[in-house]
């Protein structure tokens, strides 16, 4: 998440928001936040339905997997990747497609 | 005791020397030796080496920290130095003043320490202005401290750090020659070529 904050100057270039995603409830995200100097939203979900939506809620667990998801401006899943967030290759990713859409 | 060594590191880190011996199969050297003495990093990065005695550390997993050096200094445990680049240090702020706030709210955090300031400073680091903060830290129920310096430029928009710490036990002295080895150093250092970021 710090990655995140420390590149949201490039992601404003590219015409980009984040959001983090959770099952924490709001309270501890807050505290979360503000110890990481965390500026963008986090999304607190303790009923996980986003976790089911997007595939990563283990079965008896009480945490989502990590997982990175960029969704397009008409709303597509266009990037999808496990495990930590590759901030490098987000950041290609998002120029591509930033360059994308100012072809069309 | 291994473990401790490696918590400012977080990654795991393959000990190699410079000489390259130590490293193993068919692994790449990540740098070369220009015909003046110094390295070339990844032909991204340059450097005067420290003296004989430091060994070259990298981490064998990507992660921030780009490479560093390490020593075991004599007295007992847990007497050891080592310094670090850092192209991602602690924190997000790109003004130097929020990052050192936010970077000593986790450096070292699992040694669970309470720093004290000993000095800070204006510096030319990177062929700009930077910031040299020194701390020291104590564990009077583990009988440790230990002491460091770090040291934030820039590089392009980003904030980057070279830091160095010296462990000792709490009665021991801390070597001061190993700070001078690390500012020359970082006096030496240069970006051979723009970051990954300055060219998106």
């Amino acid at each position: 998440m710090e990655g995140h904050q420390r590149n949201l100057y490039l992601y404003e270039r590219f015409n980009a928001r984040v959001l983090g995603v959770s099952r924490d409830d709001v309270t501890t995200l807050r505290y979360w936040a503000k110890g990481l100097d965390l500026t963008f939203p986090l999304l607190s979900n303790v009923t996980s339905f986003l976790g089911v939506y997007f595939q990563i809620q283990p079965d008896g667990k009480p945490i989502f997997g990590r997982r990175t998801v960029i969704i397009d401006k008409s709303g597509v899943i266009r990037y999808v990747r496990d495990g930590s967030p590759e901030y490098k290759d987000i950041l290609l990713f998002l120029k591509r497609l930033s360059q994308e859409g100012g072809k069309k | 005791m291994r473990g401790k060594r490696w918590m400012m590191l977080s990654v795991l880190w393959v000990l190699v020397s410079l000489s390259g011996c130590a490293t193993t199969g068919t692994v790449e050297k990540p740098y070369r030796v220009s015909p003046q003495g110094t390295v070339i990093w990844e032909d991204e990065f340059e450097f005067s080496p420290p003296p004989l005695g430091w060994k070259l550390l990298r981490p064998e997993t990507g992660g921030d920290i780009n490479f560093g050096f390490m020593r075991d200094d004599p007295g007992g445990f847990p007497s050891m130095t080592s310094f670090a680049y850092d192209e991602e240090p602690f924190g997000c702020s790109t003004q130097y003043e929020g990052r050192e706030k936010e970077f000593f709210k986790r450096f070292l955090f699992n040694a669970i320490l309470e720093f004290k300031m000993l000095e800070k400073k204006k510096v030319q680091v990177v062929g700009g202005e930077g910031l040299q903060v020194d701390v020291e830290g104590k564990d009077p129920i583990k009988g440790e401290k230990v002491r460091a310096r770090v040291i934030f430029g820039k590089r392009g928009d980003r904030i980057i750090g070279f830091y160095i710490t010296q462990w000792r036990p709490i009665d021991g002295t801390y070597d001061m020659s190993a700070f001078d080895d690390f500012d020359k150093f970082v006096k030496s250092f240069k970006f051979l070529k723009k970051s990954f970021y300055e060219t998106l």
